[in-house]
């Protein structure tokens, strides 16, 4: 994919664009929010990845004029900025995602896929399909080869998640976020049991678990 | 800039008794006025009515003793008048002079008040006669004429404007040292609080305004109010050193052990995935820990409040439940609720609440023996939503109740395990910004932490 890196500290940008490229996408870096303003209404980007503090146009007044211009391209917040506002303001401001300074690349990473290849809100599919699995949204019920598996609603809003997700990994803090609306990390295992209780009703009794386990990131769903 | 804070000050309270002394100078004055006036009308009323009982005396010696007594009477009493301080006339009916000592027939009407210099008197009168104040009577067919010379109303008059005069200086020289020295009393109590404020501002903390024993006084009150302010604001510049001390000393930990894997990396000739890995999840924690210190900071700094909305806490209650029940039974405890069956409204962020909910429960959960019951519960009551986070578990010694509050504070046994001791200090931080009280009493056996909500407004 293509991504607009717009970032001022010349080692971070440096970081994120060469980390970008080694799995494969395309990175334009611009150094102030100016020449990203004029780089985001040109270039066909699949995602962004915006400071907060810039020189010249800051962040938050870049991604408002950006989403003025009409540019829907997915936004993601870069910032040192972790106050308590900083986050609604960054979102209010036409942001889809926001992520705090210091960060790992694989939770980076993991949230722009997520993010550039997040489906078009009209067309919201209503049954979902990974491998032998199904989930019906309407119907809120879930089946593995032709076998009903019940679950609970917050088991059925984590696996709508990853399938929704399938084949990309999700990180911890992405199902906290998501799942249980948690804009903290909580030092107790919260998504780790409650993949294992999905894992037990959707894998254990198939030949072939669904949900995998990256290490060091999350988790991805894929046959 | 204090020295000119100073001086203007002390010009202030000189200034004011100097205004004060002014007006009470006028003041005086006024009521000394008033009662040389009221004192000149009574005399005046005195001498009239001495006439008028003259007069009455006559009247009485003529119906005793007849017309020849009575111009004997008139005549005696002109005789002895000394100095013709009052004189007297008696006519007739046809106007002539019977008896009295004033020369010519006085005519109709008469005046009250006549300048001695229109009467002729048989003999010379005294200097100092202004004016006489004149009456008339009628005894039997006759015509009494009476004057009183002012002389003497003049002379205690002026013995009391003289008292007066005098008393007025006294008492506006005393005004004016009272006064000055009110205002070099009041100048020195407020130079003082001047200097001490310089000190403190200079960094000098200890420094505080003396407080002389004249409770009641405006001053005493404000030196003793302004020591009590720096008493609290030495108490929180200590607790915040104390803070950056505990940060210091427990960040120092964790970043001893980062160098001292990367040093071991730095030497070994392969370096291992798991060392890499660990000195990744090394570095995570001690980011999460400095997130929550800077958390604590801004929610300490309170510039959240505008966000702030009526909120249903029992959604937010149920989810974090809901999220944390499967934890607790990996650790073979029960996680249960009980909540009443109307809306629990409270004012606040559903983040922060989610927070501070979370943070509770997972602090019984991580702190608990297998097999503890953690139940949590909520009531209405009259001063606002009540919610309760109650364990079974082995409660927490009464020394440390209140010390579980504060950042990096870990009861012994907790040391070793994983956790940044900071969950309770960040709970205790965002209740006291939703204006909640969060606290912790002994259940026998096990522990409840309570968050008492205000109830919020309209």
């Amino acid at each position: 994919m293509r991504v607009l890196v717009v970032e001022d500290d010349r080692e971070t940008a440096e970081y994120i664009c060469s980390s970008l490229r080694a799995l494969g996408h395309v990175t334009e870096h611009a150094p102030d929010g100016k020449n990203a303003f004029l780089l985001a209404l040109d270039g066909d980007f699949d995602v962004m990845v915006v400071d907060r503090m810039l020189p010249g146009l800051d962040g938050l007044s870049l991604v408002k004029s950006v989403r003025v211009a009409g540019v829907a391209t997915p936004i993601l917040f870069l910032s040192a900025m972790g106050g308590l506002n900083d986050r609604v303001d960054g979102l209010e401001a036409g942001a889809d995602d926001y992520l705090v300074k210091p960060f790992a690349f694989s939770e980076l990473s993991a949230r722009l896929s997520a993010l550039a290849r997040r489906p078009p809100m009209q067309a919201e599919e209503t049954r979902l399909r990974v491998a032998d699995l199904e989930l019906d949204l309407i119907r809120h019920s879930v089946s593995r080869s032709g076998q009903d598996i019940p679950l609970q609603p917050r088991e059925f809003r984590l696996l709508t998640y990853l399938m929704r997700n399938a084949d990309r990994v999700v990180t911890r803090t992405m199902l906290l976020e998501a799942v249980w609306e948690f804009n903290f990390d909580p030092n107790t295992n919260v998504v780790e049991t409650h993949i294992s209780r999905l894992r037990n009703k959707i894998d254990k009794p198939f030949d072939r678990p669904l949900i995998h386990t990256v290490r060091g990131a999350g988790y991805s769903l894929h046959g | 800039m204090a020295e000119a804070l100073g001086q203007s000050g002390l010009r202030t309270s000189v200034r004011l008794s100097l205004q004060f002394s002014f007006l009470y100078a006028i003041l005086s004055a006024l009521v000394f006025s008033m009662a040389y006036a009221f004192t000149q009308y009574e005399v005046r009323d005195w001498v009239l009515d001495q006439m008028r009982g003259d007069a009455q005396t006559l009247a009485a010696i003529y119906d005793e003793g007849g017309a020849a007594r009575l111009i004997a009477r008139v005549d005696a009493l002109a005789e002895v008048s000394f100095e013709n301080a009052r004189i007297y006339q008696l006519q007739d009916r046809d106007d002539s002079v019977l008896g009295g000592n004033i020369a010519q027939p006085m005519g109709t009407p008469l005046p009250a008040k006549l300048p001695a210099g229109t009467i002729r008197l048989a003999e010379p009168m005294h200097d100092e006669v202004q004016r006489y104040w004149m009456r008339e009577t009628a005894i039997g067919p006759y015509r009494l004429i009476q004057g009183s010379g002012d002389h003497i109303t003049g002379e205690i008059m002026e013995a009391l404007g003289a008292a007066l005069v005098l008393g007025y200086l006294a008492v506006i020289i005393l005004g004016l040292i009272v006064g000055v020295r009110v205002g070099r009393l009041t100048e020195e109590r407020i130079t003082a609080i001047l200097t001490t404020l310089s000190r403190v501002s200079a960094g000098q903390l200890a420094a505080r305004v003396p407080v002389f024993d004249r409770a009641g006084n405006d001053l005493f009150r404000v030196s003793v109010r302004i020591n009590e302010m720096l008493d609290e604001i030495t108490r929180l510049l200590e607790s915040q050193q104390q803070i950056s001390n505990d940060i210091a000393h427990d960040m120092r930990t964790p970043l001893q052990r980062l160098h001292q894997r990367l040093e071991r990396m730095s030497t070994a000739k392969a370096v291992a995935p798991e060392d890499v890995q660990a000195s990744l999840e090394q570095t995570r924690d001690i980011i999460a820990t400095f997130n929550a210190l800077l958390r604590i900071a801004q929610m300490e700094a309170g510039d959240r409040q505008a966000r702030f909305e009526r909120r249903d806490l029992a959604p937010i209650l149920s989810n974090v439940v809901e999220a944390f029940e499967p934890a607790a039974e990996d650790r073979d405890m029960t996680l249960a609720m009980t909540l009443p069956r109307k809306p629990l409204i409270v004012m606040g962020d559903p983040g922060l609440l989610t927070q501070l909910v979370s943070n509770i429960i997972e602090n019984a959960i991580r702190h608990c023996p297998p097999g503890t019951a953690i139940h949590v519960t909520a009531e209405v009551a009259s001063s606002g939503v009540i919610l309760r986070v109650a364990d079974d578990g082995p409660g927490i010694a009464p020394e440390n109740r209140e010390r579980i509050f504060r950042r990096f504070f870990r009861v012994e046994r907790s040391r070793h395990t994983p956790g940044s001791g900071l969950g309770l200090a960040l709970a205790k931080a965002i209740a006291d910004m939703h204006g909640a009280a969060l606290s912790v009493f002994d259940s026998a056996p096990g522990t409840v932490f309570e968050v008492r909500f205000a109830r919020p407004a309209g």
